[in-house]
């Protein structure tokens, strides 16, 4: 059977699909984003089966304390050394003997290394110091979007109407990025952490592509692969998991859900997409994607909801394929976009 | 969102050279058989990446089926400090994930069960073994109506055996396929591994399917 035929069960008991929900790889990602984009009409089903898949959880989930996860190492290579002291010694154990014992000491090293690195890091968000720092900005305006390389490799997809900050020596002290607006970061990973500064919140990462996107005070932080951490003003903070997605309110409340990869990322692909759209949220993104101005003459009704997807398509094409539909007239003149409701 | 952990180390105490880790890093590319066969030779870094990369995972996964924590510990150190005096002699496996997870299971089990006289199938006796939860961040943003689907959800997932429950969170929140579900649930044949799935999937149709 084909994935055009399947049904909802049919997803959630295929590996290679759950595969693609659980641990998203350039493989499996690069195959359903293909896949979705030729067979719109099994996105909802699609996609309600990853968030089923999503929402199946352990009832007890309690983490391993950072002492148990020492304690328990140290006792198992103890165990084994104890082993080898009280056994009449042979030549062969004798060899491995000092070995083992620097094994032990590297390891647990490494392990204290780890837990530096993948629970420590990031506890204590620097702000970095700006003063007497050379830092270079960037920035796009409405209309463009620009991808920028930087010093250790690292991409910045920068969309319309965002502009990022960084040390002009990046590579050889700290890596960090002030971000106001939208951008897409795939960061290489060079052993020292990247973080991402964006609505007095910080995104730390190592090595992990991900979307940032900060508008009306409001920011959300998706992920696509890899692992990141992010900590608000307040000290709050949380891990995120491939495919998730955190929203932080401009409260401060926030909450992690799943998401579309194409709807969140796909404008650093010239994708335009529309999900259940208001016309707000179309007016919004069509001003911001082509850098024009829009007036509507008349009323939308606010049931009204328009979904599509564009790719690298021209304005004229957008409008038409959005508003003729729902029996609006439209006109361009010097960016400025005016729409009609008759209705 | 949790409070911050209180620092149980000094990491400075204890940072590694940098290299040391790119050492570990040879095996992430490795299949489980190649990682296997160098710890069964003893190669040290084999151990540590296979801790590394499992003791959270069984630590939690410990915890489906008793939530005395120092209990798991106990079981998951004598599972390693087992496999360690083995090595030389270890036999194959196909997931590694999948035999520390039945590995642990049994030695919780027994621990559990002595002075007791069950110890066989006891997973479909307890059936407070394996219980699922959805996760609640994601509910809360649901709209109205879907959130009522998932409730019905939930009570369908009441109604799967331990067993079935065991297999849906191995395939869906530990993402393991059904190979590595048969090696962690000792089925002879992968087939009953998707056998298993289907019948649980079968259950939460009507409620899945509107």
């Amino acid at each position: 059977m084909k994935y055009k035929d399947y049904d909802i069960l049919d997803f959630l008991s295929d590996e290679f699909f759950i595969q693609w929900v659980k641990s998203p790889d350039k493989n499996n990602h690069h195959f359903w984003n293909k896949w979705l984009q030729q067979h719109p009409e099994k996105r909802e089903t699609v996609m309600e089966a990853a968030s089923i898949i999503r929402s199946v959880k352990y009832a007890n989930s309690p983490e391993l304390s950072d002492e148990m996860y020492v304690d328990a190492f140290e006792t198992i290579i103890k165990a084994g050394k104890q082993k080898t002291e009280n056994q009449p010694t042979t030549t062969s154990w004798f060899s491995f003997y000092p070995l083992r014992n620097i094994a032990a000491f590297f390891l647990l090293g490494f392990c204290g290394w780890m837990i530096h690195y993948h629970m420590l890091v990031g506890l204590q968000p620097e702000i970095p110091v700006v003063v007497e720092e050379n830092t270079v900005f960037r920035n796009v305006p409405a209309g463009k979007k620009s991808i920028i390389t930087l010093a250790d490799s690292s991409r910045v997809f920068l969309n319309a109407n965002s502009e990022i900050e960084y040390p002009a020596a990046f590579n050889q002290g700290e890596r960090w990025v002030k971000l106001t607006g939208e951008a897409f970061f795939e960061v290489k990973r060079n052993g020292k952490p990247f973080s991402v500064f964006a609505n007095n919140t910080e995104i730390k990462v190592l090595g992990t592509s991900f979307n940032v996107k900060e508008a009306n005070k409001d920011l959300s932080v998706a992920l696509v692969s890899g692992i990141v951490q992010v900590k608000d003003s307040k000290g709050n903070q949380v891990r995120l998991d491939p495919m998730e997605m955190l929203a932080i309110k401009e409260d401060g409340r926030f909450f992690k859900t799943g998401f579309d990869t194409l709807e969140i990322t796909g404008w650093k692909d010239r994708i335009l997409v529309f999900r259940s759209a208001s016309y707000e949220d179309v007016k919004q993104k069509i001003e911001n994607w082509y850098g024009v101005e829009m007036t509507l003459k008349g009323k939308v009704s606010s049931q009204w909801k328009y979904s599509g997807i564009y790719k690298d398509e021209t304005l004229e094409n957008v409008l038409r394929g959005i508003f003729i539909t729902s029996g609006m007239q439209y006109n361009i003149e010097n960016r400025k976009v005016t729409l009609y409701n008759p209705k | 969102m949790k409070p911050e952990k209180k620092e149980i180390l000094s990491p400075t105490k204890l940072v590694l050279p940098l290299n040391q880790s790119e050492s570990l890093q040879q095996f992430e590319s490795k299949t489980d058989e190649e990682v296997w066969d160098a710890f069964d030779k003893g190669n040290e870094l084999a151990f540590n990446f296979i801790y590394r990369v499992h003791i959270k995972g069984m630590f939690r996964y410990g915890s489906q089926v008793t939530c005395d924590t120092a209990l798991i510990k106990d079981c998951v150190q004598n599972i390693f400090i087992q496999l360690r005096e083995k090595r030389g002699s270890l036999s194959k496996v196909n997931s590694i994930k999948g035999y520390l997870f039945i590995s642990l299971q049994r030695e919780i089990i027994r621990k559990l069960g002595k002075g007791k006289s069950f110890e066989k199938n006891s997973i479909e006796q307890n059936e407070n073994f394996f219980p699922i939860t959805l996760s609640h961040e994601s509910i809360l943003i649901q709209r109205e109506k879907e959130e009522e689907k998932r409730g019905l959800v939930r009570q369908a997932l009441n109604q799967l055996t331990a067993r079935q429950r065991q297999a849906i969170l191995l395939f869906y929140e530990e993402g393991m396929s059904y190979k590595e579900i048969a090696e962690a649930m000792e089925f002879s044949e992968v087939k009953s591994a998707r056998k298993i799935i289907y019948r649980a999937l079968a259950t939460l149709k009507c409620i899945i399917i509107k």
